[in-house]
C-alpha cells in the first residue's frame, strides 16, 4: 500500500525573528523536495533551525520568505488545522480529559466521521500499536512509550499525507528509543506516508531515513543519504556530528582524477577519494573514522604513539592513542582480549585508504577529545 | 307660518346653548385668581393642578398646570423622605414620581454627566452649596415658585435658581456612656472640645467632604474672625480628634457605637441617631455655630418641567416639610408654617454665626488645601 | 526543545473571536475610560496632576497608594497561598468546611467588612476593649490591610489553589532523589513553578486594592489614598476633572504592576501539564510543620467566621453594642418595601452578567496566552483596565459616555444605555460595568491556568485538523474549566457587590441593594444596612453553590482531569 500524494517542496524557506537589533535568522534559503512515501530526517543539534523549519511545514510559523507546496498546492494560506498533516510531538501532547480511544478518535470525529468508521479504524490502529488492551486508559495512566504509541496512532489514523515528527523519542530511554525507532520505520513503510522526521540524535537520523539533512546555524551543511553524509561528509562539522572521527593533517596534497587526490599523511603516501574541494581548501583533512584504524602493538622501534585509554564495551574495544599529531579514536570489533594493547604502551595504526576521505577544512583542525 | 317655527326653534336652541355653557364643567375655565384656603396649598381640580398664593395679601390660585406624565426627582435626602415625598406628591397630583436617591455630593456629578439629555426633572435636598455650584455649572434654572414667598430670604437664593427646604444647625452629638468614662462633662462650648481629656475622642468629618465639616471650618472664621485664627484653632482642635472622616454623618455613628465620645454633627443627624436607639445627646456651642441649608431646584432642561415647577412649589409648603419627621428627617424647616414637633430643634434657639454661603463657597478650595498641608499632610504617620 | 513562538496564520474563528473581544473591551472600558482621561485634562484636573509634582501632599496621597497596594497584594498572596498549600499538601480533617470559609470573603457587600472589623477590634470594639481592655487605632493603614487583605484572598487563594493541584509530582520527587530537602524542594522546586500564579494574584490584589473606594472611606482614617482623594474631590469638592485625573494617576501603579507581574511570569517556564504521567502528591508529614500551618490556617479562617458573624448578628440585634436584644424588626423593614424590588432586580442583573464575564474573561486569557505575540500585553491591561479604575470614576465615565445615543456621522449605532430614560430603564449599563468589573478575575486565573498547559496541546489538535474554535471548546475550555468556574462565582459574588461604579447609573427602574445598604448606612441605621448585608451574603452564597453544582454536572466526561482541576 503506498500513496501517491506527498510530494512536498520547501523553495527558498527563510525565517526572520524579532526585528532590528535582536533579528535573529532562524532558517535561511531552506531548499527541499521530498518525494512521497520518502522519510526524511532534519538533523543537526539545538538552535540548527531544525525545529523551526518543521513547524513552518506544519503551518504553527509562517516563513519570511519562500514557498511550501504540497503535492503542487501551495500551503501558504492554509491553516494549520486545514493542512494535511499529522503530527507528533516531543511531550506526545495527549489530551489529559480523554482516554486513549478518544485522544485517537479525535482527529476522525473532527473528519465528521461516522460512529462506525471511528471505531472500527481507531480499533485497527489500537491493534497495530499493541494498544488495545490501554483503550480506556488516562493518558496519565500510561508509560512513556505507551504515550508516544498513543501519540503516533492518532496521528496516524487521520490518514495525512505528511507525517511530522518533532523530537518524539527525546523524552525515552535509550532501549525504549531503539525499540520504537524500529516500529516507527516498519509503519512508516507499510503505510508509506512522506515524513519529516527533526531530530539531534544521529543514530536515529541514520537509523530511519532515506534522506539525511544536517543543518547547523540556520543553514543547511548537507544532505544525502545516509550512507552518503557518513562516507561522503562535506564537511568537518557533518564529519564529526555524524558517527566519530578522526583527522589527520595531511601535507602536500595533489588532485588527481575527479574525486580522487594523492596526499601525504605521517610521510606515508596514498591515493584517497576526495572532495571536489578539497584539494583547492586551505588545510584539507583526511578523516578517518574510528572503526577504520586497525591498532597494534608497536614493535621493534616503530611506534605511531602511545595508547592512554582503553574503554573495553565487551562486542569491541576503543583506543585512545596519542600521537604527535593529536589524540587519535580507534574502534575494534570482537577483540581478542589478551591482544589488547593496554595503555602505557606504544602502539602503530594503520587504515586503508580506501576508508579514508579528504575534506575541506574551515580553518580549524578538530581535535579529538 | 314655517318661518315663525324655525325662528322658535332657533331662540330654543340659543336659549338651551347658553344655559350649558353656563353651567357646563369649567373644562377651559383656569381657576388662576380664585380664591384658595391656605398658603402653599396645592390642589387638582378636574385635571389642572394651582398652588396657592398670596398676591397683595390675599390667598388666591395661581396658574394651573395640567400635569401628566413621569416626574423624576433626584433626591439627596434620606431614602424614606424622598419616598414619602413622591408618595404624597402623586397623591396630591396624579403625577407617577419617581426618584433616585443619591449621596447628596454626587448629584451635581451626576446632572453633569447627563447635562446633554438630563435625566432628571427636579432636584431635592442636600446642602446648598452643591446647588451653587449646580448654578454655577448651568444645571439648574431659575423658578420663582409662589410658594417661596413664605420662605424667609436668607434660606433662598436670590434669583430663583435654588430654594430652601430645611436647615441643619452643626452640633456636638456627644456620647453619655463614654463621658462618663472619661469623667468629661459634656462639652458646650468650642473651647470645650480642646479639652486634653478628650484626646482622641472627637470625630469630625474632612473639610472638603460635602456640608458638615466645612461648616465647623468657616464657623471658626465666622466667629474668630479671620482665617489664620480659624486655623490655628482647627490645629488645637486636631489634638484631639481620631481621625476625619470622609462621610458627612460617620460621626454620629461613631459617637454612637462608642469608638469616640463626641462628633461634630449637625444636630438632626443626632436626633435620628437618638431615635434609632444610641446613647448620644445632642447640645449647641455657646460661641454660636454654623448651619446648613438644604435645598430643591429646577433641573436644567427638564423633560416634565410643569410637575417640576409644581413640586418645587410643593417642597418649599408646609405640607411637604411636615412630612420630614414621620420619615425620620429631623431638619428644622424653612416654612415657618411647618408644624412644630418636639424632636426638631428650631433654629431661633441655637446661637448662630453670621454664615456667609457665598463667601464659605468661595474660600473652600483654598482652605482645604491649607487644611491638607498644614494639618493632614504634618500628622500623617507613615506607613 | 526549540523556542516554540506563535507566528502562525490566524484561523477564521481566532480572527472573529479578537474582532470581537476588542469591540466588547472598547465599548466597555476604553471608550468610559477615555472620557475619564479626557475630562482629567480639564480644568480642575490638570491642577491635580500638577500637585503631583508639585505638593507634598498629594505626592503622599500617590506614595501611600502604592505602599497600601503592595501590602494587601503581598498579605493577601501570602494567606491565600497558605490556605491552598494547606488544602493540597496537608491531609486533615475539615477540609471542605476551610475551602468554603476561604471562598467566604469573596461576597463582601459594601462597608460591611469594615464595619464588623471595626464593631469587633476598634477603640470600643468588642474584642480589643471588651476582652482585651484595649483601645487600638484601627483607622488607618494597619486596619486597610487587613479589611482588604481578608476581603480579597479568596482570589489569591482559588488561582494558587487551582495551580497546586496541577504541579508535577514528579518534579518533587525528582528533586528529593537528588538530595534536596523537603524545605528546599519548596523554595527551589515548588515556588518558581507557582510564580505566575503568585504574580497573578499579586497584580490582582494590588489593582483591587488601590481601586477599592468603601474601605478607605469607613476605616481609612487619615491614611487617604488616590479612591478617596478622588471620591471626596468629586463629592466634596465639586470637582469632577479632579476626581477624573486622580484615577488617571491610579492607573499608572496598575500599569506598572501590570508589567513587572507579566516579566516575571514570563521568564518562567512553567509548562506542567503535558498529559505525562505523574504520581503521588507529597504530603506534609513532620508534626512541627503540619501543626503550625494548620493553626495558622484554621485561625484564617476562625477570623474571617468572627468577621461574618458580626455582620450576620448585627442584623438580628436591635442595635449593635446598645442593644443587644434579638429582633426581626430590621429583616421586616427590609421586605417592607423598595428592598423586594432591589432583590429581584439586583439578582437578575448579575445573573445575566455572569456567564457573560465568565466567557469573556475565558476568551481574553485564550488568545492572550494561546494565539497573539503583539498586542498581547495590550490586551491583558485593557482586560484589568475595569478593575483598575476606582468604581466611581469608572461609574462617571459610564454615565458621560451612555447618557445619550452614540452616533457616528448621523447613523445611531448605540442607544442612550444609562440612566434615566435609557434603553430598559438603564438596566444595560449597569450588566456592562457588572462584567467589566468581574471578568478581570476570570482572565487572570484563565491565563495563569492556560500557561500551565502544554502549547503542543491546543497545536496537537489542530495539527489533527480541527479549527480554532473546536480546539477552544473541546480542548482548552476542559482543561481551564477550574478557572472558568473560579471566573463565574467570583463574577456572580462581585457583580452583587457592587457598588461605586452604580451610584451614577441607578435609576427608578432598577433599584440595586448595595446602593439600598449605602442609603441605610448613611442614615446610620446600621441594623438595616446589617439586614441588607445579610441578605446579600446569603443569595451570593446560595447562587454560588449552584453555579457550582451546575458547571460541575455539565463538565462531565468521565476524565477529570488529574493534573490540571481547581477546586
Amino acid at each position: 500500500m503506498s500513496n501517491q500524494s506527498g510530494n512536498l517542496k520547501l523553495t527558498n524557506i527563510t525565517k526572520i525573528f524579532g526585528n532590528g537589533a535582536d533579528k535573529v535568522t532562524a532558517v535561511d534559503n531552506f531548499n527541499l523536495t521530498i518525494n512521497p512515501g520518502e522519510f526524511v530526517t532534519l538533523l543537526g543539534p539545538s538552535g540548527c533551525g531544525k525545529t523551526t523549519t518543521l513547524r513552518m511545514i506544519a503551518g504553527f510559523e509562517t516563513p519570511t520568505e519562500g514557498d511550501i507546496t504540497l503535492d503542487g498546492k501551495d500551503l501558504k494560506n492554509l491553516t494549520p488545522d486545514k493542512r494535511p498533516m499529522g503530527m507528533v510531538f516531543q511531550s506526545y501532547a495527549l489530551f489529559p480529559h480523554m482516554s486513549v480511544f478518544e485522544n485517537v478518535a479525535y482527529g476522525l470525529r473532527v473528519q465528521h466521521a461516522s460512529k462506525q468508521e471511528i471505531e472500527t479504524r481507531v480499533a485497527e490502529v489500537l491493534e497495530k500499536m499493541s494498544l488495545s488492551h490501554l483503550a480506556q486508559r488516562a493518558p496519565n495512566q500510561l508509560s512513556g512509550g505507551q504515550q508516544q504509541r498513543v501519540a503516533l496512532a492518532r496521528a496516524m489514523v487521520v490518514q495525512p499525507k505528511v507525517l511530522l515528527f518533532d523530537e518524539p523519542l527525546s523524552n525515552l530511554d535509550a532501549k525504549l528509543r531503539a525499540q520504537m525507532r524500529v516500529e516507527i520505520r516498519k509503519i512508516q513503510q507499510s503505510l508509506g506516508i512522506t515524513s519529516v522526521f527533526v531530530t539531534h540524535d544521529q543514530d536515529e537520523a541514520m537509523s530511519l531515513s532515506d534522506r539525511i539533512v544536517v543543518m547547523r546555524n540556520a543553514v543547511v551543511e548537507q544532505s544525502g543519504t545516509p550512507d552518503e553524509i557518513y562516507r561522503r561528509p562535506n564537511s568537518v562539522f557533518v564529519a564529526d556530528f555524524i558517527g566519530r572521527s578522526n583527522f589527520f593533517k595531511v601535507d602536500k596534497v595533489e588532485s588527481k582524477s575527479k574525486g580522487n587526490a594523492k596526499v601525504s599523511v605521517n610521510g606515508e603516501s596514498m591515493e584517497v577519494s576526495a572532495h571536489p574541494n578539497a584539494a583547492s581548501s586551505p588545510n584539507p583533512v583526511l578523516l578517518v573514522r574510528p572503526e577504520s584504524i586497525a591498532v597494534k602493538p608497536a614493535k621493534s622501534g616503530k611506534s605511531h604513539g602511545t595508547v592512554t585509554n582503553i574503554v573495553f564495551y565487551g562486542n569491541h574495544v576503543e583506543y585512545s592513542i596519542s600521537t604527535s599529531h593529536g589524540e587519535v579514536t580507534a574502534i575494534e570489533s570482537d577483540p581478542i582480549y589478551d591482544e589488547i594493547v593496554q595503555p602505557g604502551n606504544g602502539a602503530t595504526f594503520e587504515f586503508h585508504p580506501s576508508r579514508a576521505w579528504l575534506l575541506p577544512n574551515e580553518g580549524k583542525i578538530v581535535h579529538e577529545e | 307660518m314655517i318661518k315663525k317655527r324655525t325662528v322658535a326653534f332657533g331662540v330654543i336652541a340659543a336659549l338651551f346653548v347658553s344655559l350649558m355653557t353656563a353651567i357646563a364643567p369649567a373644562q377651559a375655565r383656569d381657576l388662576k385668581g380664585t380664591q384658595c384656603g391656605r398658603e402653599g396649598l396645592i390642589r387638582t381640580i378636574k385635571g389642572i393642578t394651582y398652588t396657592c398664593e398670596r398676591v397683595n395679601g390675599k390667598l388666591q390660585y395661581a396658574e394651573g398646570r395640567k400635569l401628566s406624565g413621569t416626574l423624576n426627582v433626584v433626591c439627596g435626602a434620606t431614602e424614606t423622605w424622598c419616598a414619602a415625598m413622591a408618595r404624597k406628591f402623586k397623591e396630591i397630583t396624579g403625577v407617577e414620581t419617581k426618584f433616585v436617591r443619591l449621596s447628596a455630593g454626587l448629584v451635581p456629578a451626576r446632572l453633569e454627566a447627563f447635562k446633554n439629555n438630563p435625566e432628571f426633572d427636579v432636584w431635592h435636598g442636600g446642602p446648598a452649596d452643591g446647588y451653587v455650584v449646580g448654578r454655577n455649572a448651568g444645571l439648574t434654572e431659575a423658578y420663582l415658585s409662589p410658594t417661596r414667598k413664605m420662605i424667609p430670604k436668607k434660606y433662598l437664593d436670590a434669583d430663583g435658581y435654588w430654594s430652601g427646604v430645611y436647615l441643619g444647625a452643626l452640633g456636638f452629638c456627644s456620647n453619655t456612656q463614654a463621658l462618663a468614662k472619661l469623667g468629661v462633662r459634656q462639652p458646650r462650648s468650642w473651647a470645650d472640645l480642646l479639652n486634653p481629656r478628650l484626646k482622641g475622642q472627637v470625630l469630625t468629618a474632612h473639610p472638603s467632604t460635602s456640608g458638615t465639616a466645612f461648616t465647623t471650618f468657616w464657623t471658626q472664621v465666622a466667629r474668630l474672625g479671620s482665617e489664620d485664627k480659624a486655623m490655628d484653632y482647627m490645629k488645637e482642635l486636631h489634638k484631639n480628634v481620631l481621625y476625619y472622616s470622609r462621610s458627612g454623618v460617620a460621626p454620629v455613628g461613631a459617637a454612637g457605637s462608642g469608638e469616640v465620645a463626641v462628633g461634630l454633627v449637625f444636630a438632626h443627624d443626632c436626633i435620628a441617631g437618638i431615635q434609632n436607639g444610641l446613647p448620644l445627646r445632642n447640645s449647641f456651642p455657646s460661641e454660636g455655630t454654623g448651619y446648613e441649608i438644604g435645598g430643591v431646584a429646577l433641573v436644567k432642561g427638564a423633560k416634565n418641567p410643569l410637575a417640576a415647577k409644581t413640586f418645587i412649589d410643593f417642597a418649599l409648603s408646609a405640607d411637604a416639610q411636615n412630612l420630614g419627621v414621620g420619615a425620620q428627617a429631623y431638619q428644622a424647616l424653612t416654612n415657618p408654617q411647618a408644624k412644630y414637633n418636639r424632636l426638631i430643634i428650631p433654629l431661633s434657639k441655637v446661637n448662630l454665626v453670621e454664615y456667609d454661603f457665598e463667601k464659605a463657597g468661595n474660600r473652600k478650595p483654598d482652605l482645604t488645601k491649607r487644611f491638607d498641608d498644614e494639618i493632614i499632610n504634618r500628622s500623617q504617620v507613615r506607613g | 526543545m526549540a523556542i516554540r513562538s506563535q507566528s502562525a496564520k490566524l484561523d477564521v474563528f481566532t480572527k472573529i473571536a479578537i474582532f470581537v473581544l476588542v469591540l466588547i473591551l472598547s465599548v466597555l472600558i476604553l471608550i468610559p475610560v477615555g472620557n475619564v482621561l479626557y475630562k482629567s485634562f480639564q480644568p480642575g484636573g490638570i491642577d491635580v496632576l500638577r500637585d503631583v509634582v508639585e505638593n507634598d501632599y498629594t505626592r503622599q496621597i500617590v506614595l501611600n497608594t502604592i505602599w497600601l497596594g503592595t501590602s494587601v497584594g503581598a498579605v493577601g498572596t501570602l494567606v491565600g497561598f497558605l490556605l491552598a498549600y494547606v488544602q493540597v499538601r496537608v491531609s486533615f480533617r475539615g477540609k471542605k468546611l476551610l475551602h468554603v470559609l476561604s471562598l467566604l470573603p469573596l461576597v463582601s457587600p459594601p462597608f460591611a467588612f469594615a464595619t464588623a472589623v471595626i464593631v469587633l477590634f476598634g477603640r470600643s470594639g468588642i474584642i480589643s476593649n471588651g476582652v482585651f481592655n484595649k483601645e487600638p487605632m484601627i483607622y488607618g493603614y494597619k486596619g486597610l490591610v487587613l479589611v482588604l487583605a481578608t476581603s480579597y484572598f479568596p482570589v489569591a487563594y482559588m488561582n494558587l489553589l487551582g495551580m497546586l493541584r496541577s504541579l508535577d509530582p514528579a518534579v518533587d520527587e525528582a528533586a528529593r532523589s537528588l538530595g534536596a530537602s523537603k524545605f528546599k524542594i519548596f523554595r527551589t522546586v515548588t515556588l518558581p513553578l507557582l510564580i505566575p500564579g503568585l504574580g497573578a494574584s499579586f497584580l490582582l490584589l494590588f489593582v483591587e486594592a488601590i481601586a477599592d473606594l468603601a474601605n478607605p472611606l469607613v476605616i481609612g482614617g487619615d491614611y487617604t489614598v488616590l479612591a478617596s482623594r478622588a471620591y471626596v474631590a468629586i463629592s466634596g469638592e465639586y470637582n469632577v476633572p479632579g476626581g477624573a485625573a486622580y484615577s488617571t494617576i491610579l492607573l499608572v501603579p496598575a500599569l506598572m504592576v501590570f508589567i513587572i507581574q507579566r516579566y516575571w511570569s514570563q521568564r518562567a517556564d512553567v509548562v506542567t501539564v503535558t498529559g505525562k504521567p505523574s504520581g503521588q502528591v507529597d504530603m506534609i508529614k513532620t508534626p512541627l510543620a503540619k501543626y503550625s500551618l494548620l493553626t495558622l490556617a484554621w485561625s484564617i479562617a476562625a477570623f474571617v467566621v468572627l468577621v461574618y458573624s458580626m455582620v450576620i448578628l448585627g442584623a438580628f440585634f436591635k442595635v449593635l453594642k446598645v442593644d443587644y436584644s434579638l429582633t426581626l424588626d430590621n429583616f421586616r423593614y427590609i421586605f417592607s418595601g423598595v428592598g423586594n424590588d432591589a432583590v429581584l432586580m439586583t439578582t437578575m442583573l448579575a445573573l445575566i452578567a455572569t456567564p457573560i464575564a465568565g466567557f469573556f474573561g475565558m476568551m481574553l486569557a485564550w488568545v492572550i496566552v494561546r494565539k497573539i505575540k503583539r498586542g498581547g500585553q495590550a490586551l491583558d491591561f485593557f482586560g484589568m483596565l475595569g478593575l483598575a479604575l476606582p468604581g466611581t470614576v469608572l461609574g462617571i465615565g459610564y454615565a458621560f459616555t451612555f447618557n445619550s445615543p452614540i452616533q457616528v456621522f448621523g447613523i445611531t449605532i448605540l442607544p442612550q444605555l444609562a440612566g434615566g430614560g435609557a434603553i430598559l430603564g438603564g438596566a444595560v449599563a449597569i450588566v456592562m460595568v457588572y462584567v467589566i468589573r468581574s471578568s478581570p478575575a476570570g482572565q487572570r486565573s484563565g491565563i495563569a491556568n492556560l500557561q500551565q498547559i502544554d502549547p503542543a496541546i491546543d497545536e496537537a489538535s489542530a495539527s489533527l485538523g480541527a479549527s480554532g474554535g473546536r480546539t477552544f471548546r473541546k480542548i482548552s475550555l476542559p482543561l481551564i474549566r477550574g478557572a472558568f468556574l473560579t471566573g463565574l462565582m467570583f463574577a456572580f459574588a462581585r457583580s452583587m457587590t457592587t457598588l461605586s461604579p452604580i451610584i451614577f447609573i441607578t435609576t427608578p427602574d432598577t433599584p440595586i441593594l448595595t446602593s439600598l445598604i449605602l442609603a441605610e448606612a448613611d442614615t446610620v441605621r446600621y441594623g438595616y444596612a446589617f439586614a441588607f448585608c445579610t441578605l446579600l451574603i446569603g443569595i451570593v452564597l446560595i447562587t454560588m453553590g449552584l453555579i457550582n453544582l451546575i458547571v460541575r454536572k455539565t463538565q462531565g466526561t468521565g476524565y477529570r482531569p488529574i493534573t490540571v482541576s481547581a477546586g
